[in-house]
């Protein structure tokens, strides 16, 4: 039973300036279900992706039934049996169940596939007919597709990547009970991802941490580690805020009383009855792994999303039925998560990408005034220092940085009495960030409310008053900044309260 | 090791569009020749003929003028829509709708001030047009219905709407069984400037910097592009892009059909199926030449009117007059295949 199945040594892997993978040792033991815990950016899924031969590493080796495997491809890995399911699913959508199954050379279940297909249903409750399209089955069915297609493809080690962030709590439980029998009966050997505590308690036996491209923990056995632990390896230690938090707070600028959206899927509720408030010259974090209702909270603040049940109250006013503009009016500003697609539109040039929260401001009647226009992105060139030699030129000519500090700067240079920033730092650095955090500090003095999601407990705990931990669409957990602190946070945020 | 990308150059030159327009052009001139040289002609002797017979006196340049309205009207409308990035494949229906909404209001309104009633008739053209790309832009805001697809399609509706009325309804008797429709009254020519010029051709001017303006100049321009960029982007700024979209739509059926009604009331006076020799069709090569550029669209809209008449006069020496339309179709391709070398460059990318 000790035996290692599968081994990968001193892994390295670069993505330009990046180090995705320092030196990491992993391995796996035969009917085993590894849990595989990491942040977002950890490294988790690269490391997959070099075990199923998609990535090659620039150095280490894998070890197979202790033989030294020669570069690896997916070809190669599959005839060794590693199979993986991606985060996106690649099924063919309008190929039925069966086509897609049987699709590969390596389908073992030629002869045989009613009656495998026919066992394996009932392992996943799989209600559908196999000549069902893929495209006319929910999100959680595909994914039992996916799974069952290592399994007809004879996939003898199965890399499940996240595989519970597109399910259902109820999904996430039927998936445990067949991931199990999997692992028992079949003698499947299984690696779950996740940064979800409390699955990886629930799902594994024993247990991996990855942080920053290093592993930080091997081997540990699910049943006796301690949540604490694992949070404080997932997390690591946090240096607290050098930021003063002493400035006077106003009056109460944004109130959200009781909103609750539910989304299409089943009924699954994305925001579950969330109040908060934020006064003038006060930061509110918003702590969360993201799609636990982050980006529907902000757009519904915002006005993008209007079918919603509850009340937003912004300077005294109800605007619950007002539509975006009305609420620009009221001078809210809202810096999307989705940089590029939402904030600025691509393939339209960086001056007209200036001007979206303002343009009306740029017109007289029906006309546009370019010479306005080229005046208002002059001044947020020199105000907040961005680089760009050409306006006309397409928006994505300009380097991360420079894209969010012109979002920022379009946003803010109206100095906004409400803010809403969701992940404005994410993916840059370290000079832009320190630029970016300037820039959210004095807005704060200057007397706005802010409300600042994100998934950075740096940040957060650098910036915030208070911390609010959203955690499948309801706030679990409300902290005062003096008392947060990541092990704290981090269960809430992996939704676990003591 | 190192890799090579293709990026997008950060600075593209403003001239850009026109060089690699003249690359093509030069491209589709050498290829006009090969294909000149097979047939035994001279290419040079044949070309010296196009460009004499097109541009050389009065009366030719202004036969060229006439062809080149419809192109650049219709171009025009194209451009327009695809400042929401949509495309309007339809522009040679929207001309045929918009001609017999012409011969439509014509018939069934008594106005004896022909300026007032050439006005009406203009405009009702315009509507023509709009109507035409009604259904096709109501399915694209409604359900999402690929325009491309529906524009097309519209074409051989109004086609065959056309084919009915010149053969049944209206039918001129005196026509000696051609399918053609009555003529139209003298009063509602468009009367000519100079030569056989139709002031048509002022029309065309004027609404080459009306689009000039919208797409470039105006509140809704902008938010045009804003929507065409991103959907999402448009609903985070207030702006309501399906309604940009199904303006857009109607201002481009718009400019098709009143081109349909300058056509029939400057050249063939009468509904028949010769409304439009393909105009809708060329009109978008036009347009993707110039990238979608007004003042653009209006010079290469006049060279390929003086190319069409180029093409048909030299049939008289016995060359075929395809080769306007090698000539036309290979300059669009060489343009865009030029106008990519001018907006990527390779990019070394060092690993690691």
């Amino acid at each position: 039973m000790n035996q290692k199945l599968l081994e990968a040594k001193n892994i390295y892997k670069s993505f330009g300036k990046i180090q995705a993978l320092n030196n990491v040792d992993f391995y796996l033991y035969k009917g085993k279900i590894h849990g595989l815990l990491g942040e977002n950016g950890a490294g988790k899924s690269s490391l997959m992706n070099i075990l199923s031969g998609i990535y090659q590493p620039e150095k280490g080796s894998i070890i197979y039934k202790g033989e030294k495997q020669k570069k690896l491809n997916p070809d190669s890995a599959g005839k060794l049996g590693i199979g993986m399911v991606h985060q996106e699913f690649r099924l063919i959508e309008n190929f039925s169940i069966k086509d897609n199954l049987t699709l590969s050379k390596a389908n073992i279940y030629v002869n045989d596939f009613e009656e495998a297909f026919k066992k394996y249903s009932e392992i996943f409750s799989l209600a559908a007919n196999h000549d069902t399209l893929i495209s006319e089955l929910s999100v959680g069915e595909k994914q039992k597709i996916e799974i069952m297609k290592l399994i007809f493809n004879n996939n003898k080690i199965m890399l499940l990547d996240e595989p519970t962030a597109v399910l259902t709590p109820h999904e996430t439980n039927q998936l445990k009970i067949s991931l199990d029998t999997l692992s028992k009966e079949d003698e499947k050997t299984i690696v779950f991802i996740t940064h979800k505590l409390k699955e990886i308690k629930e799902f594994t036996e024993t247990i991996f941490v990855m942080k920053n491209g290093e592993m930080v923990a091997k081997d540990l056995e699910t049943k006796s580690v301690k949540d604490n632990d694992l949070v404080t390896l997932m997390m690591g230690e946090i240096t607290k805020s050098v930021v003063k938090k002493d400035n006077k707070k106003g009056e109460i600028k944004l109130t959200v009383e009781n909103i609750s959206l539910k989304s299409q899927d089943d009924g699954f509720n994305n925001l579950d009855d969330i109040n908060l408030n934020i006064k003038a010259g006060e930061i509110l974090g918003i702590a969360g792994v993201s799609g636990n209702g982050q980006v529907e909270l902000a757009n519904i603040i915002s006005g993008i999303h209007s079918n919603f049940e509850g009340k937003v109250t912004i300077k005294g006013q109800d605007v619950s039925e007002k539509g975006v503009k009305a609420r620009k009016k009221l001078n809210l500003s809202y810096i999307p998560e989705n940089r590029l697609g939402v904030g600025l539109a691509p393939g339209v040039s960086i001056l007209d990408n200036s001007v979206v929260k303002e343009y009306f401001s740029a017109s007289y009647g029906p006309h546009l005034s370019t010479n306005k226009m080229v005046n208002y992105l002059n001044l947020l060139i020199k105000e907040f220092s961005i680089k760009t030699d050409e306006p006309k030129a397409e928006i994505s000519t300009l380097s991360g940085g420079n894209m969010q500090k012109l979002l920022m700067g379009r946003e803010l240079i109206s100095n906004p009495e409400v803010i809403i920033a969701a992940q404005p730092t994410r993916g840059l650095d370290v000079s832009a960030v320190e630029a970016l955090h300037e820039l959210i500090i004095n807005q704060r003095n200057n007397g706005s409310a802010i409300m600042l999601i994100s998934e950075d407990l740096d940040e957060l705990f650098k910036l915030s008053d208070r911390l609010l931990v959203l955690y499948e669409g309801k706030i679990i957990k409300e902290f005062n900044i003096n008392e947060a602190n990541t092990n704290n946070v981090g269960l809430a945020m992996a939704g676990v309260i003591e | 090791m190192n890799n090579y990308i293709l990026s997008k150059k950060t600075v593209v030159n403003d001239l850009a569009t026109f060089y690699s327009f003249l690359i093509g052009l030069i491209i589709a001139i050498c290829i006009g020749s090969v294909i000149l040289l097979i047939q035994d002609q001279n290419p040079i002797s044949v070309f010296s003929l196009m460009l004499k017979l097109s541009v050389g006196s009065i009366n030719s340049l202004s036969s060229s003028l006439n062809k080149a309205i419809p192109l650049i009207l219709a171009g025009l409308g194209i451009s327009i829509m695809n400042s929401v990035k949509l495309w309007n494949i339809g522009a040679e229906g929207q001309i045929f709708l918009g001609a017999i909404a012409v011969n439509l209001i014509y018939i069934n309104i008594e106005i004896y001030n022909s300026s007032l009633l050439i006005l009406i008739l203009l405009i009702s053209g315009f509507v023509g047009g709009s109507i035409c790309i009604l259904l096709p832009a109501i399915t694209k805001v409604v359900f999402g219905v690929n325009e491309i697809i529906t524009t097309l399609l519209t074409n051989y509706i109004i086609i065959g709407l056309t084919i009915y009325l010149v053969n049944g309804p209206w039918k001129d008797p005196k026509s000696l069984n051609f399918p053609a429709a009555t003529y139209v009254g003298e009063e509602v020519y468009l009367p000519t400037i100079f030569g056989r010029l139709s002031s048509g051709f002022l029309i065309c001017i004027l609404f080459t910097i009306g689009a000039y303006y919208l797409k470039e100049k105006s509140v809704f321009g902008y938010e045009m592009r804003i929507a065409g960029g991103s959907a999402m982007t448009a609903i985070y700024a207030g702006i309501n892009a399906r309604q940009k979209a199904f303006f857009a739509m109607l201002i481009g059926g718009g400019f098709a059909g009143l081109a349909g009604a300058i056509e029939l009331l400057s050249q063939t006076h009468r509904v028949s199926i010769g409304i439009s020799q393909g105009f809708g069709y060329t009109a978008i090569i036009v347009a993707a030449i110039t990238g979608m550029r007004p003042i653009g669209i209006f010079l290469v809209g006049c060279l390929f009117g003086a190319l069409t008449i180029g093409g048909a006069v030299i049939q008289t020496i016995g060359v075929s007059s395809y080769i306007a339309e090698i000539i036309q179709a290979t300059t669009l391709i060489g343009a865009l295949v030029s106008q990519f070398f001018f907006t990527y460059q390779i990019k070394e990318v060092k690993d690691g």
